[in-house]
């Protein structure tokens, strides 16, 4: 089978669209984390991966191996994200939502500057680990970059999925998520739950900091338009459903790529595609593709 | 018989509202204790009171030692099984995830083991139903899966709050006699919260009943079933 130019093109969009995607995913999977463990959104997750990004890179360029200085750093996350909880978030835990909203967004104004005068402001450069090139099939061309971005998501993705729905400790997390006095009168210490919650979130968020970096450049604003895309990717995918968030991920790619051949849209207005789509399931499905309707009982 | 459960002039409320004016009751070692009265006496916070859902003075001992200051987590993780009002079920989850949270804190494998095989015997329906999401149980199903949750557990004492809420009388009377089973067969005591002052005074021994945050009667369950006036200005029947 031939494909011809204009559909090879189209492939290639939406080829590269599930790399992207799947970084989208693993920052929507963040935000579906904090969201479903305490009902808020994190708008402090982007920073936080961004700060992350710089420790990994600070640590490559000082000559440590990718592959060890990756893994370190998705432990030093997941120690910084309930350090996080435990010191800004726990002592104001039953404030109101709006007050702890506006603390994420303190929190992030906070991580960005402190990035800056730690990191400075220009824009670096980063290597990707994955050999440039890549394999084609049928006139459509992977990256090896583009292609060792989905391994990784998808790796981690997987692990997250397993950690949650496969062990024990994954369980007493969603039941403290959704039940917490019910998970207390068995035993379950839900505030080190929503700890461990912060702790992860922030660990699958580096993994997206780190991904995306090569692709732009690192410097203390680089998480701002990325964050925007991870909530529309939680929202379509309903910001409850960790599934809802990878699925989500994958379609904003593959449409915000998909846009650019849109005359007005190009390269240009994708961010606004982003925002189109929040304001589209917002109005007409609210509680996303796999959200459940919220039912409130009086 | 030495008390398991002790509370000695128990005062406990909601902000300013006090529910609790000084309530004293002690559960003995694998007993079954009634706790009745009418709705806004007292019962529901005084369950709430012994695993720490709400703030207290006076002093609440378990087996000797005082619950005071002590977290939730903390108490249950001592023997004691609270299965609140509405269940507790997480209705997010399947059966199987419900039992398992029951006994996420066991390492005995192979006593966790009969004690699944046990509580299956007891409620045949929750092992067919394992791998179904809670939310699809009936209100009887759902009861039968708290007691079974609680159970695993491996409580030395059970608080069950009103368990015949919005049942109907059949699925009721089954679920009493689990629940005296159980207390016979496990040896785990209970302190039972029931608005049914009749099925209640059936199962337990010994029996309170709170009138606004006070114990107004107490005595053996024969007795307060036997005594006219007490019956009609306090139990209703």
């Amino acid at each position: 089978m031939t494909l011809t130019p204009q559909e090879q093109a189209l492939l290639q969009l939406v080829v590269s669209g599930i790399a992207t995607g799947a970084i989208f995913a693993s920052l929507a999977l963040a935000l579906v984390l904090i969201y479903n463990a305490m009902g808020l959104v994190n708008f402090a997750q982007g920073e936080m991966a961004m700060f992350a990004t710089f420790i990994a890179f600070a640590l490559i360029s000082r000559g440590v191996n990718y592959w060890i200085a990756v893994p370190a750093t998705v432990v030093l996350a997941f120690a910084g994200g309930i350090l996080i909880q435990r010191v800004v978030i726990r002592p104001v835990e039953r404030a109101p939502i709006l007050a702890l909203v506006i603390i994420t967004l303190g929190l992030a104004t906070l991580i960005n500057g402190f990035a800056g005068v730690l990191f400075g402001y220009v824009p670096r450069s980063v290597d990707s680990p994955f050999s440039v090139g890549g394999v084609g099939a049928g006139g459509v061309y992977v990256t090896y970059r583009d292609l060792g971005v989905m391994a990784v998501s998808g790796v981690v993705l997987l692990l997250m999925y397993l950690l949650l729905q496969r062990t024990t400790i994954g369980l007493t997390m969603r039941a403290a998520a959704h039940h917490p006095e019910a998970s207390r009168l068995l035993g379950v210490r839900v505030s080190w739950m929503l700890a461990l919650g912060w702790g992860l979130a922030s660990a699958v968020g580096a993994v997206s900091g780190i991904m995306v970096a090569p692709v732009l450049l690192l410097e203390p604003n680089m998480m701002q338009s990325i964050i925007i895309y991870a909530f529309a990717a939680a929202v379509l995918g309903g910001i409850e459903s960790p599934l809802g968030a990878v699925v989500g991920g994958l379609i904003v790619g593959v449409t915000v790529n998909l846009a650019t051949l849109i005359p007005l849209v190009g390269g240009d207005l994708q961010l606004a595609v982003a925002l189109a789509i929040i304001v589209a399931v917002l109005i007409i499905r609210p509680n996303g593709l796999f959200g459940h309707a919220v039912g409130r009982r009086v | 018989m030495a008390a398991i459960l002790e509370l000695d002039g128990v005062t406990a409320g909601y902000g300013p509202t006090t529910v609790l004016r000084g309530v004293s009751l002690s559960v003995p070692e694998g007993g079954v204790v009634s706790l009745l009265g009418a709705n806004g006496a007292g019962k529901t916070t005084t369950l709430r009171a012994i695993t720490g859902g709400v703030r207290w003075n006076g002093d609440i001992k378990f087996d000797g030692n005082s619950l005071r200051r002590m977290s939730t987590e903390s108490i249950v993780r001592h023997g004691i099984a609270h299965v609140p009002e509405g269940r507790g079920i997480c209705t997010e989850l399947t059966v199987d995830e419900n039992l398992r949270l029951g006994c996420h804190l066991r390492r005995d494998s192979a006593e966790l083991r009969k004690d699944y095989d046990r509580v299956f015997e007891y409620f045949p329906v929750l092992k067919e139903r394992r791998r179904l999401s809670a939310s699809t149980l009936s209100g009887g199903e759902q009861q039968m899966l708290a007691l079974a949750r609680a159970l695993l557990m491996k409580p030395r004492l059970m608080l069950l709050d009103e368990p015949s809420l919005g049942l109907a009388p059949r699925v009721v009377r089954a679920i009493f006699e689990i629940i005296r089973t159980i207390n016979q067969e496990s040896k785990v005591a209970v302190l039972l919260v029931e608005q049914n002052a009749r099925i209640a005074l059936d199962l337990s021994k010994h029996a309170y009943v709170l009138e606004v945050g006070r114990v107004a009667v107490e005595g053996e369950s024969s007795q307060l079933q036997g005594n006219e006036s007490v019956r009609r200005s306090y139990l209703g029947y």
